[in-house]
């Protein structure tokens, strides 16, 4: 199977790109697979500090967002990273 | 199940025509091509270049419709009772307030830095709104009736890394030269070098200074990331349609690229719009009065 795929990269010449693309897209992958973890941390422990005390949603809302947002930048410098390197490699 | 089964043996009995049909096109649909900026009106200082391209477009209408914002929303008759386009108003400044100053600048300095953020906030969310909605400002033509116009386009000011990296700059400058000004350089300086043995730091002090580089770096890269990514996500499941040379694909990515889209518009805007305006607060705030 795997033989056989080689052989159509080779005739067509094509076996950097090919190298490249897989890098690329299992890079970002396992950064989503990370960041995806954490966001969901994020989310779950708001529901629970919601479900325990709702008077504090406003407050803990802005926290909530925040660490959304820097957690979800994670899987962007995987990206601005993969990006460089298949453009520059 | 069975209208799946139809569906994915439509495409498949579909797929080699249509896919023939694409060899022959003239050329092929490259999703990154949206982010090469032609020059629009040619300004050439020396080696600076001052061109007037797509991306300054969308920012000198981003900085219009901000302008038109505060003047329609904030400047409201006084002696009238209160109508929708005053508690709008209210309600934007209110987020920037409370949501945005307060909860990272000292209580002394938001007189002196609330509008720096708002601004901020109100500008970056506008920039960024611009970029979902189909405007003719774009590099291709099309003639209507005669005429050649330019065709609709997504595109976003922020989605290009020299427009964030200009925001973060200034957020940067400003930081270090209130930090100075209200404690001093020596005392401000000091500040950075947190509380631990001396022997560490040598290990420290250049991982502080390199920390304060990153700041730059992840304010920057966070947005132009977040809205790159988006119109990316969004041009690429159109583009399919195009790449892979199959009409019936459409079924599949129309939807998935409005829910992409209904995604950026409702959630990412506002959020990294927030996330820059109130991480700027923060950093100022920290400058000015450093916890130890």
């Amino acid at each position: 199977m795997l033989s056989s795929f080689l052989f159509l990269a080779e005739t067509t010449g094509d076996v950097a790109d090919a190298g490249k693309a897989i890098a690329l897209a299992l890079g970002i992958g396992l950064g989503a697979l990370g960041a995806g973890v954490g966001i969901g941390n994020i989310f779950g422990s708001m529901i629970q500090a919601v479900a325990r005390q709702p008077e504090l949603r406003g407050e803990l809302q802005g926290i909530q967002w925040l660490g959304f947002a820097l957690t979800e930048a994670v899987v962007f410098y995987g990206l601005i990273g993969g990006l460089l390197a298949y453009v520059l490699v | 199940m069975k209208l799946l089964i139809a569906v994915f043996g439509a495409l498949y009995l579909a797929m080699p025509s249509f896919a023939a049909a694409a060899e022959n096109g003239e050329e092929k649909f490259n999703p990154a091509s949206e982010w090469t900026l032609h020059e629009w009106v040619p300004i050439h200082l020396g080696p600076i270049d001052l061109s007037i391209n797509k991306a300054v477009a969308y920012l000198l209408l981003g900085a219009v419709v901000s302008c038109l914002i505060g003047i329609l929303f904030m400047r409201v008759p006084r002696g009238r009772g209160p109508n929708r386009r005053q508690a709008l108003g209210e309600t934007i400044y209110e987020v920037a307030q409370v949501q945005v100053a307060e909860q990272g600048l000292p209580t002394k300095a938001i007189g002196r830095w609330f509008p720096y953020v708002a601004t901020l906030m109100i500008f970056i969310w506008v920039v960024n709104m611009l970029g979902f909605i189909p405007l003719p400002l774009s590099d291709e033509k099309v003639e209507i009736a005669g005429l050649e116009v330019p065709t609709l386009a997504l595109f976003a000011a922020t989605s290009t890394l020299s427009v964030t990296l200009a925001l973060a700059l200034m957020t940067f400058v400003f930081t270090h030269v209130e930090g100075i000004r209200a404690n001093g350089p020596v005392q401000y300086f000091k500040s950075w070098i947190p509380d631990v043995p001396k022997a560490m730091y040598p290990l420290i002090i250049p991982l502080e200074i390199l920390g304060q580089f990153m700041r730059l770096i992840s304010l920057s890269v966070r947005l132009y990331a977040n809205m790159l990514a988006g119109h990316m996500l969004i041009l690429t499941f159109l583009g399919l349609i195009f790449i892979i040379g199959n009409v019936v694909l459409a079924a599949i990515a129309v939807p998935a690229a409005a829910a992409f889209y209904l995604f950026e518009v409702l959630i990412v805007v506002s959020v990294q719009a927030y996330i820059f305006a109130a991480l700027s607060a923060i950093y100022i705030g920290s400058a000015i009065e450093p916890e130890h």
